[in-house]
């Protein structure tokens, strides 16, 4: 299994317990972290994911470059993992 | 064909790469300043996840990579840029070393005609400048001190962490040129004190025509650059132009390739090294470069009696390398490298420079080192 997944869920786990992220963002993105088999091949956007919950900030915002992110943009990317899959 | 030991020119893609670029190119090729849709959308997710996957190879922020089309480019923006900083404080005076790439040396020649004082630092003939020679050479209005990582035509590291220690007490920009060394030597990038560090795509599989300066701020401001174009604001307004996003995103994923499988790279180069040297030193080839301070996958020889554009060519059905660098290797100018290292016109005359990386396949030494004794054999027929 490719360990990117396993990170998934620790950072979620720990986001979740530690930080400010919602029981209902955090649920979905556990389900993707524990399904490696569906979301082979997704590899990158697993990586933009993982990016997102490490960074996760209520209150992220967009400048020239986002180094933090928020629901809204957790929720697209798991969004473009069933469609782009 | 003949096995590539050219790698210091350019890297072969990585597979990996290959598909990120291809997916931006065909499917996924929204316009990132159109954030308007799902196609910019997803388009600025990938640039913002590269800038992240190229800061973490030189622990910088991701606000701090600026993306250009190369090295050439990031290296001419970092000092051809400041050129308003200096005019506006008074601060003329520059430094570099004598074994730098053409693209930042004719960069200091324009500086030089624009009026600024320009200095050169010698190296010694192991191949590395000597930081005590800048440390004695920076003034008050010293602006830029331009030093690179490592040496495209000897593979030699060069001491970076003594000139980061010199620097700690002076207001100088510093600037690297690690086009040859990002990914590849990790702990030399990683001080804070280095201010602008340019990189290569095509030097760590990634594709051609794409690069970046990372531009380390100072408390909240970035280096004070102008830009070299105008035409968009693009990349924080120091670099105008549509963003390639597939050739940016192909640089990030070859940026976490670089940094996730670099001890396992590093081990297959010095595996090859070992191959090189020994079957080399049984011709009797000399180095250029202290083999101490020089990096696994690149190796630069003198084989005496043997010229290196008939060794080049007798070699290019076994294997493909070169005698100086790729922007260099046409001119058949004599590389200012090693006569800046103090060797002989002779020694320069019949120098080859192998390189190799960890897609490098098996290299027949034996057949190798025949044809290069043949030559010797055959000199003057």
């Amino acid at each position: 299994m490719n360990p990117i997944f396993r990170e998934l869920e620790q950072a979620t786990t720990d986001q979740f317990e530690n930080g400010e992220l919602p029981k209902w963002l955090a649920d979905p993105v556990l389900q993707v972290a524990r399904n490696p088999a569906r979301y082979a091949g997704q590899e990158y956007l697993i990586e933009i994911l993982l990016d997102q919950i490490r960074d996760f900030d209520v209150y992220a915002e967009a400048g020239c470059c986002k180094w933090a992110y928020d629901h809204e943009d957790i929720a697209r990317t798991l969004r473009w993992l069933e469609e782009k899959s | 064909m003949p096995i590539y030991l050219d790698c210091n020119a350019t890297t072969p893609m990585e597979p990996a790469v290959a598909a990120i670029v291809r997916r931006f190119m065909e499917t996924d090729f929204g316009n990132p300043a159109s954030p308007i849709h799902d196609f910019g959308v997803f388009a600025r997710a990938a640039v913002d996840h590269a800038r992240k996957q190229i800061a973490r190879v030189v622990d910088a922020r991701p606000d701090e990579v600026i993306f250009t089309s190369g090295a050439t480019e990031s290296n001419n923006l970092a000092i051809l840029g400041l050129i308003a900083e200096g005019e506006r404080s008074g601060r003329r005076h520059l430094m570099t070393t004598a074994i730098e790439h053409k693209a930042v040396l004719e960069p200091f020649e324009v500086m030089a005609r624009l009026g600024f004082e320009v200095e050169i630092v010698p190296v010694g003939p192991d191949g590395r400048f000597d930081p005590e020679r800048i440390a004695a050479g920076l003034r008050p209005d010293t602006l830029l001190v331009s030093t690179m990582q490592v040496n495209n035509e000897t593979g030699v590291l060069q001491p970076l962490a003594e000139l980061g220690a010199i620097l700690a007490g002076h207001d100088a920009w510093w600037h690297v040129d690690a086009a040859q060394g990002f990914g590849k030597d990790l702990a030399s990038l990683g001080q804070g004190r280095m201010d602008l560090i340019s990189l290569s795509g095509h030097k760590i599989h990634g594709p051609k025509g794409i690069g970046a300066l990372i531009a380390r701020k100072r408390g909240p401001s970035l280096p004070p650059l102008r830009p070299l174009m105008y035409g968009g604001g693009q990349e924080q307004g120091l670099r105008a132009g549509t963003l390639p996003v597939p050739l940016i995103a192909g640089l990030g994923e070859a940026a976490k390739l670089a940094l996730r499988h670099h001890g396992e790279r590093r081990e297959k180069c010095l595996a090859i090294r070992a191959q090189a040297i020994n079957a080399l030193t049984a011709l009797g080839a000399r180095q250029n470069g202290d083999e101490r301070h020089t990096l696994p996958h690149a190796l630069n020889v003198s084989l005496p009696g043997i010229e290196s554009d008939r060794a080049i060519a007798a070699l290019k059905d076994v294997i493909a390398v070169s005698s100086t660098s790729a922007c260099t290797s046409h001119t058949r100018t004599p590389s200012h490298v090693l006569l800046a290292m103090g060797c002989s016109p002779e020694r320069v005359e019949t120098s080859l420079r192998f390189s190799w990386c960890h897609l490098t396949d098996a290299v027949d030494w034996d057949r190798v080192t025949s044809i290069l004794s043949g030559l010797r054999g055959s000199k003057g027929a």
